[in-house]
């Protein structure tokens, strides 16, 4: 047993503090180093870092336990193999995998090997839904991954595997490019121009232009950023939404790789029109092997006065981000959740009015925006609203960067206009013979094929860009299962439609499995899910159904009367 | 002369955003500005403040919503989203508890959307309530049960969970917790963070595993818990309630070689009858006296007895502390704070050890008199200390804990045996078949006198401190306090702000009452001085306090505080009725200042019962050595650390 020193960690909390600061925000990152250094985070720690903090230990026990990568229970072991249970994954038969894994180890999904050495969990979706199977080993990436090969990655961390050589992760492949990924800009060009400019004249060109959030919820960013500027407050914060947790989307951590410097022209020209002098990049916890080289990129525009003081020239123009690790919660992704952990709490969804840009970041006035809103409002400040304008539909302008996975047979990165349909879109991918589409990750629709006329566009199918193909062979309950799964976990837990309402989803769906659902008990199930969408408090809540209703709209015949195999 | 803080500073919450409702900020002269806004509810139209919420408008109308997680006393959650309204061009229903109007709305409070997500939302909770109406402490007098019965719930329409799954921790002498019947309202994690600054409760985990718990799971009997059991009256459901001793109680009745005595705090007698069906604020004393002896106790007696016996000793106590101060120029602890509450002095040994010697050594009056029934009255009636069985009618939960504590056993023998709450002196006098209303009125029993308006008003927060002033301005000026108080109300330190703070002027000084000659010669060293006081309550208050008094503040700079533990003082206790709110509290106030202004004494130091045992039994006089023995104790040091 590990004797923990209570001086020790007394110090260490106090340095901690000094990188971090002193007040609750801090309580995230603290936490994360301490995991770091103990494995786990025993009683005794989350008890000093309370103390230091002024807070009691049951809450920061509370936030511990909200999120997936925090232990408090049992030390993980030298290596946490995380594998994804999307459903993309599942399509590239994750299962076989998982089997070997079990069987490498002797363990069970959510257990640690009597050694120490392997923790064997399974996460959300890790991004790779084009390179699937994916898995994690601590914060290196695998992808394509085979039961062989599983076995060989087992192989090589009992032979020191941080000694040994990985090729880099490779970013998904963009199978089609546009106006936005050929932006052909430079560093800072897009912001040189925006300094010369005045704030309310960058708002007017965003205003133009017509930018509605990349996330999926399609708020129109102008008024976003007009209402954050015209509040009145010392502090105001921009903060980059990089939490990027829908299952079946993989974009925003390319935009990240290979767009990053335009991502922070976005961010910055954001600060300079609402006026604030602080940031964040709230970057998904299972991103963590991309911190570094974000790091790198900042610190080289500090170095280049493009972050810090008096930005290239601009007087009195201040302004500096601070990249933030998530801890595993796809909750985060909502907006107010995201600022309660950046705060410090747990990632519950705030009540909404008042909304961010007014009272956000401890209080103060904040938007938050997706990493592709960012790009886009960069570029449009360079090449105009008109440009933009060119591209997508009258109500849905521009294009969309989609992460699209699943049977087809060129799944990857796509750059194309809004109001694009499904079946352009399928016959874009090779993906024709689809039975069903996802469109929007878990919280989106599944598109049967009489509706593949439709169009993505906020005015008809909503998409943050996870695209989803299911070929004809899907057990389409299986899907939903899949989805009903994830918010059960998902969901932050504090209103009682969402907590408790996608539990008799998903034992219904159980049920529908087992052939032993009435049609009386399906009809009550389908108006409980417009209740959960009605009712919830967040758009996580509100939108968690959606799968489930879908697919039973659509798939009745297949799912009713099952007679399972072993009856 | 004086200065007050509201009792809950909604914008001081510690508890997380995402349970706070930020309230915007009203603008002054709404009428000029045109910041009244007119919403329709149910084809209603009114104009209301900007920043009213939903729920504020539709029940000032008079329409009826539903609420479970809302308490008045909490900052905003909106969580339980049974209060959901549909509104005019909004795709999604509205927690109307938390949705503050800030433009025209039109607002439905049940169309069919709304019907089916609260029935829904009931099925749910009742999905995984475990346990059977009647088998339950709250039978009757539960939310979620009422709220079964208003949507007419006649089947689990989602199942109905059939086995525990966390089991019953009764390990607290104090506070039981049951929590298969918590439908995570959050009540008592926004209680004990906000209100009190305790933390005993959080939210763990998330998704379908959310469940409220304890730091590092411990039972409720090894926490950092204060007891004061404002958690239990904030409980929609049975998931919290108080370590029912009656059984024991009834035992002891039933054994005829006991001798069961038993004391009644003010507080219960201000409130007892909301539990038959009395609107708040009737007192009765007096029925209560007749339905105890028909229970089967021997004795009834009042503890204000006891509480002007700890005005004399504590007012003593601060004398003397205050003659070392001033005169001999030692080192003395001050301001000294009041001992009554023993919700705050748990608080003060786990968050504040450090400053234990501000705390009056004087036990609480429960204590007391528990310690003069097993010493005085005992000797007086010939009987053996080992046959009398004390009970303590307490509105504290608080108090079964100080029962208990090792200490409280100077007599040889446990001071009280049982500290008993009004539910549940309630909920005996039911079982006993009374018809309380009805009961003929019967007198408390001698030898410790009549009810005092001194000691009733230990009931209400300030009201030590309006006692203790009562009695130490006579005593010290030789006049009466009517002279600056019409009829002795201290008006200062009366009322639910959160911190309130008073100053007063010893213009003149009297001769040394006899009762205090043995300590000092005169009190020409108090002449010209003011006296600066303050009471606070809820321990969220307290913190405050003591954190100002560490920072030099001008709390620091005074001469006596009173804490209470629990909003309003004892009679926002943990013990009494449920439920509660700052109407409820005000009313119970307004019965203990109504029995303060009918009782012929009205100030400690004229209780003829006092002076008794001071002549006949405590003759050393207040801080004697002998009161010392049975009448003062000490306090652990505890820390805030568990482990």
């Amino acid at each position: 047993m590990q004797i923990i020193d209570r001086q020790k960690v007394s110090n260490e909390i106090e340095s901690l503090k000094e990188k971090h600061g002193k007040d609750r925000s801090a309580l995230i990152p603290i936490l994360q180093a301490l995991q770091e250094t103990y494995g786990y985070l025993p009683y005794i720690v989350l008890q000093e870092t309370a103390h230091a903090l002024g807070i009691h230990p049951s809450e920061v026990e509370g936030v511990a336990s909200f999120y997936s990568f925090f232990r408090t229970k049992e030390k993980q072991g030298k290596y946490v193999i995380r594998l994804c249970q999307t459903i993309s994954c599942n399509l590239a038969k994750k299962a076989n995998v998982a089997r070997q894994l079990e069987n490498e180890l002797g363990i069970k999904f959510g257990q640690t090997t009597k050694d120490a050495m392997f923790t064997l969990e399974y996460t959300n979706c890790l991004g790779m839904c084009d390179q699937g199977p994916a898995l994690m080993v601590n914060d290196r990436l695998f992808s394509k991954v085979t039961p062989e090969k599983a076995s060989a990655i087992i192989a090589d961390c009992r032979r020191d595997f941080l000694k040994s050589k990985f090729p880099k992760v490779v970013p998904s492949d963009v199978k089609k490019s546009g106006p936005i990924l050929n932006h052909g800009l430079k560093a800072a060009e897009s912001l040189k121009t925006a300094l010369a400019m005045s704030r309310s004249a960058i708002i007017s060109t965003i205003r133009e232009s017509n930018l509605k959030g990349r996330g999926g919820a399609g708020f129109p960013t102008a008024i976003k950023w007009q209402l954050a500027g015209a509040a009145i407050d010392e502090k105001k914060y921009v903060v980059c939404n990089a939490d990027e947790g829908e299952p079946g989307s993989f974009k925003d951590r390319y935009l990240l790789y290979e767009h990053i410097e335009i991502m922070l022209d976005g961010m910055t020209i954001a600060a300079y029109a609402i006026g604030a002098q602080k940031g964040f990049i709230y970057l998904r916890g299972e991103y963590q092997y991309m911190k570094k080289y974000l790091e790198e990129v900042i610190e080289n525009r500090r170095k280049n006065n493009m972050l810090g003081a008096n930005i290239l020239g601009k007087d009195k123009f201040n302004f500096d981000i601070e990249i933030r690790m998530g801890a595993g919660a796809y909750v985060c992704g909502e907006e107010t959740a995201l600022i309660e952990s950046l705060e410090g709490y747990r990632g519950e969804p705030r009540n909404r009015p008042p909304f961010p840009v007014d009272t956000g970041f401890q209080k103060h006035p904040t938007i938050v925006n997706n990493v592709e809103t960012f790009i886009d409002a960069a570029i449009i400040v360079s090449k105009g609203p008109k440009w933009f304008l060119e591209h997508g539909t009258a109500k849905s302008s521009g294009t969309k960067i989609f992460s699209i996975s699943g049977d087809c047979e060129r799944p990857g990165i796509y750059e194309l206009p809004f109001g694009i349909t499904i079946a352009q879109l399928l016959k874009e991918v090779g993906g024709e013979n689809a039975k069903a589409v996802q469109i929007g990750g878990a919280s989106g629709k599944c598109i049967a094929k009489k509706d593949f006329n439709r169009a993505i566009a906020f005015e008809d199918i909503s998409s943050g860009g996870s695209i989803i193909v299911f070929g004809p062979e899907t057990d389409m309950l299986a899907v939903a299962k899949n989805f009903m799964e994830f918010f059960v976990d998902e969901s932050c837990g504090q209103c009682t439609p969402c907590r408790e309402g996608n539990v008799k989803l998903l034992d219904g769906i159980e049920k529908l499995e087992k052939g032993r659902c009435s049609v009386t008990y399906l009809n009550e199930l389908l108006k409980l899910g417009e209740t959960v969408q009605l009712a919830s408090k967040c758009g996580l809540g509100q939108s968690s159904p959606t799968a489930f209703l879908s697919i039973m709209e659509n798939f009745k015949s297949e799912i009713l009367g099952r007679v399972p195999e072993k009856d | 002369m004086e200065d007050k803080e509201k009792i809950v500073d909604q914008t001081a919450s510690r508890a997380p955003k995402s349970t706070t409702a930020s309230t915007m900020k009203a603008p002054e002269n709404m009428e000029a500005i045109g910041a009244l806004i007119k919403v329709t509810i149910d084809g209603m139209d009114v104009k209301v403040p900007m920043g009213t919420t939903i729920l504020q408008a539709a029940r000032d109308m008079g329409i009826h919503v539903p609420t479970l997680c809302y308490h008045e006393d909490l900052c905003i959650s909106g969580v339980c989203r049974i209060c959901v309204v549909e509104i005019d061009g909004q795709r999604t229903l509205q927690a109307s508890c938390s949705y503050p109007i800030s433009q025209p709305l039109v607002i439905h409070t049940h169309t069919r959307k709304v019907r089916q997500a609260r029935r829904h939302i009931l099925d749910l909770m009742l999905s995984k309530h475990y346990g059977e109406c009647y088998a339950c402490v709250r039978n009757n007098n539960c939310e979620l049960q009422q709220l079964a019965k208003e949507y007419g719930v006649d089947f689990y329409r989602f199942g109905h969970i059939d086995k525990p799954t966390y089991g019953l921790d009764n390990s607290s002498y104090a506070i039981v917790r049951d929590m298969d019947k918590c439908i995570l309202c959050r009540r008592c994690v926004r209680t004990c963070i906000d209100l009190q600054e305790v933390g005993v409760y959080e939210a763990f985990d998330r998704g379908a595993e959310t469940h409220i718990g304890t730091f590092m799971e411990n039972p409720m009997a090894e926490l950092i818990c204060i007891n004061c059991g404002q958690c239990i009256n904030r409980c929609p459901t049975g998931a919290l309630h108080a370590n029912d001793p009656s059984d024991a109680i009834w035992a002891a009745i039933d054994d005829p070689t006991k001798h069961v005595v038993i004391q009644t705090a003010p507080a219960p007698r201000s409130a007892i009858g909301e539990c038959f069906g009395l609107e708040p604020g009737t007192p009765l004393t007096r029925e209560m006296n007749t339905a105890m002896r028909y229970c089967g106790f021997d004795k009834v007696f009042d503890t204000n007895f006891a509480a002007d016996l700890t005005i004399l000793e504590e007012g003593t106590e601060l004398i003397k502390r205050l003659y070392k101060a001033l005169v001999l120029k030692e080192q003395v602890a001050l301001p000294q704070f009041t001992s009554c509450s023993p919700g705050w002095v748990k608080y003060i040994e786990h968050f504040y050890p450090e400053m234990l010697d501000y705390v009056s050594s004087a036990k609480s009056p429960q204590q007391m008199f528990g310690a003069v029934i097993k010493t005085y009255y005992t000797k007086m009636h010939n009987i053996d200390p080992a046959d009398i069985v004390t009970v303590a009618l307490m509105p504290c939960t608080a108090k079964k804990f100080e029962c208990n504590r090792p200490e409280m056993n100077d007599s040889g023998f446990k001071d009280i045996d049982y500290g008993l709450t009004t539910r549940e002196l309630a909920q005996m006098f039911k079982e006993a078949g009374i018809d309380l209303l009805n009961m003929p009125k019967s007198e408390f029993d001698d030898p410790f006198g009549e009810e005092t308006g001194s000691g009733v008003i230990f009931g209400v927060t300030g009201g030590v401190m309006e006692s203790a002033i009562r009695t130490v301005y006579d005593l010290v000026t030789g006049e009466k306090i009517e002279n600056l108080f019409d009829k002795a109300n201290v008006i200062p330190v009366r009322g639910f702000e959160g911190i309130k703070y008073a100053e007063l002027p010893i213009t003149k000084v009297g001769p040394v009452p006899e009762i205090l000659a043995h300590l000092i010669p005169n009190w020409d060293w108090l002449k010209g001085a003011t006296l600066k006081v303050a009471a606070a309550h809820g321990t969220a208050n307290a913190k405050k306090v003591l954190e100002n008094i560490k920072a030099g503040g001008k709390f620091s700079e005074c001469h006596f505080i009173e804490f209470m533990a629990c909003p309003g003082g004892c009679l926002g206790g943990g013990g009494m009725p449920i439920p509660t709110n700052e109407k409820i509290r005000a009313a119970r106030a307004k019965a203990i200042y109504s029995e303060d202004e009918r009782s012929a004494v009205r100030k400690s130091y004229e209780n003829p019962a006092v002076l008794k045992i001071y002549k006949e039994f405590l003759t050393d006089g207040p801080c004697g050595h002998l009161s010392h023995k049975l009448l003062h104790t000490h306090y652990t040091p505890r820390g805030k650390k568990l482990i």
